[in-house]
């Protein structure tokens, strides 16, 4: 219970913490770290708390292998969020792109397993 | 400060770690551990602020701007992936995956800032080109 609690303040940390960056440089410089990929390498530190040698060097593999897909869905899902957000509004728009990540995730774990 | 949107991704971004790490416990579809990781909890908070605070149309702007964020993401964790792969040094991993994150983000905004002068310079030359086409084909 308690790793998963590292993770969750770990994590919320590492995208709070590239958010208030983000804010306090300039546009440009801004723009750029507000899309930190906080969330992957915060994953990525806190396996060495469970992994260590070539353990962890294969749990880092597999969570990149993984991670490089999921970046893939999420350009696909930022540019369905930009089409349904215009068509049905932010809210119905936002919640429909989230349960296409969700939808799509399953679709390639499903294909990629089996 | 927006305290509301801080809040907003700090549980996002923890749940997806989180979740992550839950998902290689309990599950048996590796692949799903590294798609958690990579879940666009940034995107979905600026979308959902800038649709709380401005509306559907900027809403569906910061979506279509953050494909080009999720660009130097990708180049991170390749780069993670390829140098885990070559040396097995998990530092030297991280470290090379920061340095081209920064270098392939730097370079893809400076790209869309390229475009975006493109777009907005006059297009006087355009339409003289136009007419002066068309007048060719009087000819």
């Amino acid at each position: 219970m308690s790793a998963l609690f590292i993770r969750f303040i770990l994590g919320g940390a590492a995208v709070v913490a590239s958010t208030l960056v983000s804010r306090k440089l300039g546009e440009k410089a801004g723009g750029i770290f507000a899309a930190f990929p906080a969330v992957y390498l915060a994953a990525l530190l806190t396996a060495s708390l469970d992994f260590s040698g070539d353990e962890l060097i294969s749990y880092s593999v597999l969570l990149s292998k993984g991670a490089i897909v999921g970046m893939g869905i999420n350009i696909l899902i930022a540019i369905i969020a930009g089409y349904l957000v215009t068509r049905k509004g932010w809210k119905r728009g936002l919640s429909q792109a989230v349960g296409c990540w969700v939808i799509i995730s399953m679709v390639v774990v499903i294909f990629t397993t089996y | 400060m927006n305290y509301k949107d801080l809040i907003i991704r700090f549980v996002l971004g923890g749940a997806a770690v989180m979740l992550s790490y839950l998902v290689t416990v309990i599950s048996p579809w590796e692949i799903l551990a590294g798609i958690f990781a990579a879940f666009p909890a940034v995107m979905i908070t600026a979308v959902l602020m800038m649709g709380v605070i401005s509306g559907s149309e900027s809403a569906a702007k910061v979506a279509n701007g953050s494909v080009f964020g999720m660009i130097g993401c990708v180049v991170c964790v390749a780069t993670v992936w390829f140098v885990l792969t070559l040396t097995n040094n998990w530092i030297l991993g991280i470290i090379l995956g920061l340095i081209f994150w920064f270098g392939s983000s730097v370079l893809v905004s400076n790209l869309r800032e390229y475009i975006k002068n493109m777009e907005i310079r006059p297009k006087g030359h355009k339409v003289g080109s136009f007419h002066k086409s068309q007048a060719e084909q009087h000819k």
